[in-house]
């Protein structure tokens, strides 16, 4: 995981990812001639960010991604609250939920090809479709396990009603819920990359199947360490900060 | 406000099988009045608690409160529990305040109370810190001082300061019993300590176990403040552990079996020792 520079904790994986290139290119040396060198996959994706056609391409990524998760964010949490708070919205669409929770995001880009074509919206669709389910599920969950503990001395102090839901049921369910969300973010990445790969809309994905068709090996492991380190980056920036102060149990 | 239990019995199902927690309580605490709950571990004393606060249901019998009966919970009837139970997303003042604003109150005189009641318990320097940078005792503090904000006609406390250290026990008793003599809230303690009964209660119920009855009640007349060498204290306590030492042998066989044998040197209700601890 990427941390933040913090002592040593910043010097394990510059450390780790140092020694891995390390091995790789003594890999490409001296063992397997045909594998690229990592200096070479380097330089070719120092040269593809710095690129104008090829940022816009990252940025489109990106910004379906953003656009995408986003939905994610909005229909996963009020979702999972009506999921959670209503026992008839559960029966009619709580089973409807974890089906759709366990269809691989990959698997709903045909779908949304027939739905939207070969646009930028049925990339959003997939990274919805793919990553939303988790974060349903987790939010209903966290809802309904209220630790007894916290159930039990918020109705002695008077909580009731609309009041125990938004000052206890749902803050206590926060652990639960950015779990879900930064799940939702390795999955709706995976989408994305899903979705792009077969629609060719202008993004990482479609470069990836570009390089790919013209057997530049060394081109596709650039851009592949690219969505890695894209990845990891958001996922060790964005959740792994604040994890221990909310934490219930 | 009187709070009274009158034939009062409470069954679990166990496995299918209703098991007796309690059977044919009577109990009162009048007004004001400072009342023990005194009884091994498992006799059913947070059973009794719970009941008084609304969170269960007797099976049959009568709770009555101001001699109304209790249909729920209610934040004029608030709760210490064992272990605190702090909200751990709310820093100190947000505990405090919680039942504030459950109750509706303006966001300003919410805070002002919130602060009184964290000052009366001595945590001011903490109002921002969360549960889980507070220390146990600490801990006690804030859910003592979210209770009493809430100005209840009746404190609940749930063997409050057994998992402190004795020195910060004495402490808090002392602050309990200088706050409840400002505002005399009526008190139902749970303990399993005949010290911490006797030395805070005006009467003491003992409690038996297996199932749950009412064993003894001892009004301990001693004026406050009490001190621990005071020989009327002493010869209450012994009373008390005498009712004790049966009560907890009982335990003692029903779990580790007939072998178990105590002689006089080694009994287990021996006066420094806490009932339960050790079972
Ligand atoms: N919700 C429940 N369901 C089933 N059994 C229960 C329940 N609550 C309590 N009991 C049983 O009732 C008995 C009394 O429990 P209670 O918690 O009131 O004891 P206690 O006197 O407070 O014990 P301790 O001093 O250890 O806290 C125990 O045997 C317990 O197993
Ligand atoms: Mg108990």
């Amino acid at each position: 995981m990427l941390k933040l520079p913090k002592g040593s904790a910043f010097l394990k994986p510059v450390q780790a990812t140092a020694f891995l290139f390390a091995a790789w290119e003594l890999l490409s040396w001296a063992i397997v001639p045909d594998w690229p060198s990592a200096i070479e996959v380097g330089r070719i994706l120092w040269r593809d960010v710095r690129e104008p056609s090829f940022q816009a391409a990252l940025g489109g990524s990106l910004s379906r991604m953003l656009a995408g998760y986003l939905l994610v964010m909005v229909i996963g949490i009020s979702g999972g609250i009506l999921l959670g708070r209503f026992p008839l919205v559960d029966q009619l669409m709580g089973s409807l939920a974890v089906a759709v929770h366990a269809i691989p995001g990959a698997a709903w880009v045909p779908l949304s090809i027939i739905w939207f074509g070969m646009t930028e919206q049925a990339v959003i669709f997939t990274i919805v479709l793919g990553a939303a389910g988790i974060v349903i599920v987790n939010t209903d969950t966290g809802i309904r396990e209220v630790p007894p503990f916290i159930a039990r001395a918020a109705r002695t102090m008077g909580a009731r009603g609309v009041k125990y839901f938004w000052f206890v049921v749902v803050p206590a369910a926060i652990p639960k819920i950015v779990d879900g969300l930064r799940l939702a973010w390795a999955f709706g990445w995976r989408a994305l990359m899903a979705g792009e790969l077969l629609t060719s809309v202008n993004g990482l994905g479609q470069r990836l199947s570009q390089v790919a068709k013209v057997g530049e090996l060394d081109h596709l492991l650039a851009i592949m360490l690219l969505i890695a380190a894209i990845g990891i980056a958001v996922d060790g920036l964005i959740f792994k900060r604040p994890s221990s102060a909310g934490s219930i149990r | 406000m009187r709070v009274e239990l009158r034939h009062v019995s409470k069954s679990f199902s166990h496995n299918g099988h209703a098991l007796e927690v309690l059977q044919d309580i009577n109990l009162v605490v009048e007004e004001g009045e400072f009342v023990c709950l005194l009884g091994p571990s498992g006799c059913g004393k947070s059973t009794i608690v719970n009941l008084v606060a609304g969170l269960e249901r007797p099976t049959s019998g009568d709770v009555l409160v101001g001699g109304k009966p209790v249909t729920g919970p209610d934040a004029s009837r608030t709760v210490v529990f064992q272990d605190a139970a702090l909200f751990p997303w709310l820093s100190v003042l947000g505990n405090v305040e919680f039942g504030l604003r459950m109750a509706g109150l303006e966001p300003r005189k919410r805070r002002e109370r919130a602060l009184e009641y964290i000052r009366l318990v001595h945590l001011s320097k903490f109002i921002q810190a969360y549960p889980h940078q507070l220390s146990g005792g600490m801990k006690q503090r804030v859910a003592i001082a979210r209770a009493l904000a809430l100005q209840p006609e009746i404190l609940l406390l749930d063997e409050p300061f057994a998992s402190l250290d004795a020195q910060t026990r004495s402490v808090l008793q002392n602050e309990l019993l200088e706050i409840w003599e400002l505002a005399r809230p009526t008190i139902l303690f749970v303990t399993h300590n005949v010290r911490e009964a006797t030395g805070l209660a005006d009467r003491v119920y003992v409690i038996s176990s297996r199932p749950g009855r009412i064993r003894d009640v001892q009004p301990v007349t001693v004026p406050r403040p009490r001190h621990a060498e005071d020989p009327a204290l002493l010869s209450h306590q012994h009373k008390i552990l005498g009712l004790l030492g049966e009560e907890v042998e009982k335990v003692l066989r029903e779990e580790l079996g007939e072998t178990v044998h105590f002689p006089e040197a080694q009994h287990p209700a021996a006066p420094e020792r806490s009932l339960g601890m050790h079972i």
